[in-house]
């Protein structure tokens, strides 16, 4: 509604001032050629032209004056030359009063002093300015007010309808809060902003509610897994109390009471630990380090568990650029991917651990020699908590993938799992860190860690009389490739 | 003077130590709001020869602590009325330097509680074996040898640091860079028991607990190299705790 005032006050004030300035410059121009004729001309015209009906009709000149030097009217239809009314040829709004009439009228004139002194006055009422306005007025009466009265209807018919959605909206989200996991916003299939928003907030609601079956499946498998060395320590104390006759049974028993708690235990650190990466607070201490480094470090740990179990270890430091992350953590990862590859590595077997550059940033891979992972189970092995084979036997609570998930993760690195020797019996299994180079440095790493540097080194099994005995034929064509990236995937 | 102790150590050169002389009973003050836990673990010290106090609140704590009596504190981050890290901020702001050793539980460990560790403090996350307790209680009591001495000795076992060699009577061992470092800390603290968790945070610097037997691992392969050819031996394993260096003689 005041939109619609203000658009007919711009429309008004516009027309009005084209109209002042069209009757000003009519005016001015009238007057400079009334007074180029004779002083018998000027007198003639004025008492003629201007003063006839018509060409007052017509011209809307309805003020004329032709005044001697000593004010006295010579010719026209003026009483007297106005006051404030300088005889320089502009045209200026003035009071005008007509002789045998009430005055003065508002008008827009002109003065010119002629060469024999006479003053020449001209000026035109400015009625026609009242007559716009009311023009507007009626406009603004007819057309404006309707108009607005429309929109009006039109928005209060808008928002109750934008109130119903709300409504609608709302009642479904109470629903969801109230534990429908599967209710949804509602939709009109009008594609409005409603819809698009409903549309989103609906994806958003798909996905927690995959997450929620994710976890519910994720605690059925924990409470699995903690069960079963709960029942064996159980069993074991029982038995015990009863069999036990001697104080070193009871200690034996004790022993292996104590190591099935430890192994529960070791389960609820991994679940506490992957909460803990999961949070993101250590993104705070990010900075730029050194993968080279952080493989240097990881593998002075587990290369005498890998000689232990008669295992090749290689170790290759090929990374230039740093990447963006917390050390600690990455170490963290890498260990675990040892420990996992050293595990299934069967012995005479290999692990290589290296560190290269690729077109996005720096490389890992950990690579083993063991059965590899199934095609059809590499999905599930990506998932949060997955045991790869939970009937096999070994050491470890199985959250070691996991916790490396979650490290990855929260680094927005990627992870990819493919064969080490695809076609091979004992295929093996490759994890594949893509890191990225940081997009901010902390601090730079120190320059002699980096560069291109070529390290490695190899432990060959030393418990076999015959040098490389232990290693089978197809670890040794492995172990002599030379290039990395063309036999793994 | 001597604060290792018993231990053959003929390391010349002085040691830092302020800590009671071997014998005496170190005051411990135990700032545990859980009764169950802190009956545990005083009984546990006690039986260790310390003399353990105990409080059940933080103020009741701070207070205590205030006295000044104590060798070591042993507080709860999360306690009644206040925590455990303002308490130890407060008492070190009133210049007491008593070393404290963090009980927190695990996903609480946050910088600041790491930043304890830097002033040569530690600290352990609950769940905790007791015997973990007791080895840091005895390694906060008894600091590390800070020697000037470039050799060090444990019994007939000889490490030099400056020739990176390592001599056990005449006989030369030779060490990868990782195993001379493992056996540098032994070293530095002979006769006290280690811990698996404290190998792996003081050498390797990891925080986290691996899931094979690492460190079991590398303590074998060092051991085969320290106790070989039938000699006594010096790197004990001491059950469900960790691992002693030990002079034999």
């Amino acid at each position: 509604m005041l939109s619609g005032v203000v658009l007919f006050g711009a429309f008004y004030w516009q027309t009005k001032a084209f109209e002042t300035r069209r009757i000003a410059a009519f005016v001015a121009s009238e007057a400079a050629a009334v007074a180029e004729g004779s002083p018998n001309e000027i007198i003639w015209t004025v008492r003629t032209q201007f003063a006839q009906e018509n060409y007052n009709k017509y011209h809307n000149i309805i003020f004329s004056g032709l005044f001697a030097a000593d004010g006295s009217l010579i010719a026209g239809t003026l009483d007297h030359a106005p006051a404030g009314l300088p005889a320089d040829g502009r045209a200026r709004r003035v009071g005008l009063t007509e002789r045998g009439h009430y005055g003065p009228h508002p008008a827009i004139a002109v003065a010119r002093r002629l060469p024999n002194g006479d003053l020449l006055v001209l000026g035109r009422g400015v009625g026609v300015l009242t007559t716009l306005e009311g023009i507007v007025a009626g406009a603004l009466l007819v057309g404006a007010i309707p108009a607005i009265g429309s929109a009006l209807a039109a928005g209060i018919w808008l928002s109750r309808q934008a109130q119903r959605r709300i409504k609608a909206i709302n009642q479904s989200i109470e629903r969801i809060m109230q534990g429908d996991v599967h209710e949804r916003l509602p939709v009109q299939g009008t594609a409005d902003d409603f819809d698009q928003l409903a549309n989103s907030v609906n994806r958003m609601l798909a996905e927690i509610e995959r997450l929620l079956t994710e976890v519910q499946g994720v605690s059925d498998n924990i409470a699995h897994d903690l069960r079963t060395p709960l029942a064996r320590v159980r069993t074991l104390l029982e038995r015990g109390r009863d069999k036990a006759r001697t104080a070193a049974d009871l200690a034996a028993i004790h022993d292996r009471a104590i190591a099935g708690l430890d192994q529960a235990q070791a389960i609820i650190t991994a679940l506490l630990r992957i909460g803990e990466i999961e949070s993101g607070q250590r993104r705070a201490a990010f900075c730029a380090v050194d993968l080279n480094e952080i493989a240097t470090a990881a593998a002075d740990l587990y290369a005498p568990i890998a000689e232990e179990k008669e295992i090749a270890f290689v170790l290759r430091t090929e990374a230039a650029s740093p990447v963006y992350g917390d050390r600690d953590l990455l170490i963290e990862a890498v260990a675990n991917l040892l420990d996992n590859a050293i595990k299934f590595a069967p012995p005479g077997g290999v692990v290589r651990l290296v560190v290269s550059d690729a077109a996005g940033g720096p490389v890992l891979r950990v690579s083993d020699s063991g059965p590899g992972i199934p095609a059809g189970e590499r999905v599930a092995v990506m998932q949060r908590f997955y045991r790869i084979d939970k009937s096999r036997h070994v050491q470890g609570n199985g959250l070691g993938l996991s916790i490396v998930l979650a490290i990855v993760k929260l680094h927005d690195f990627d992870v990819a799992l493919s064969d080490s020797c695809p076609g091979n019996a004992q295929p093996g299994c490759t994890f594949e860190v893509r890191c990225y180079a940081p997009a901010r440095c902390a601090a730079p790493p120190a320059p002699g860690r980096t560069g291109g540097r070529l390290k490695q080194w190899w432990l060959r099994p030393t418990r076999h009389r015959n040098g490389n005995a232990g290693v089978t034929p197809e670890v040794r064509r492995w172990l002599q490739a030379s290039v990395v990236g063309t036999e793994m995937n | 003077m001597n604060s290792a102790g018993s231990a053959d150590v003929h390391s010349s050169g002085p040691q830092a130590s302020e800590h009671p002389p071997y014998g005496t009973l170190a005051r411990i003050l135990l700032i545990e709001d859980d009764q169950e836990i802190a009956d545990e673990v005083a009984n546990d010290l006690i039986d260790r020869a310390y003399d353990v106090t105990r409080a059940a609140t933080g103020t009741r704590g701070a207070e205590e602590a205030r006295r000044g009596v104590y060798d070591l504190l042993i507080v709860d981050l999360l306690l009644p009325e206040c925590d455990g890290l303002s308490i130890i901020q407060a008492l070190r702001r009133d210049g007491i330097r008593t070393p404290v050793l963090v009980v927190s539980a695990l996903g609480a460990v946050n910088d600041r509680v790491k930043g304890l560790k830097m002033g040569g403090d530690d600290y352990v996350t609950k769940p905790f074996a007791l015997p973990e307790l007791a080895a840091r209680v005895e390694a906060l009591l008894r600091r590390p040898l800070e020697t000037r001495a470039t050799v060090l000795r444990v019994g007939p076992l000889e490490l030099d640091l400056i020739e990176r060699v390592a001599r056990r009577g005449d006989a030369l061992i030779a060490l990868s860079k990782s195993e001379f470092k493992l056996l540098e800390y032994f070293m530095r603290r002979p006769d006290r028991v280690v811990t698996r968790d404290m190998l792996l945070e003081d050498v390797w610097h990891y925080r986290f607990t691996p899931q094979t037997n690492l460190v079991d691992v590398h303590i074998g392969r060092l051991r085969r190299k320290v106790d070989s050819n039938g000699a006594a031996a010096l790197l004990l394993s001491i059950r469900g705790v960790g691992f002693i260096l030990r002079d034999p003689c």
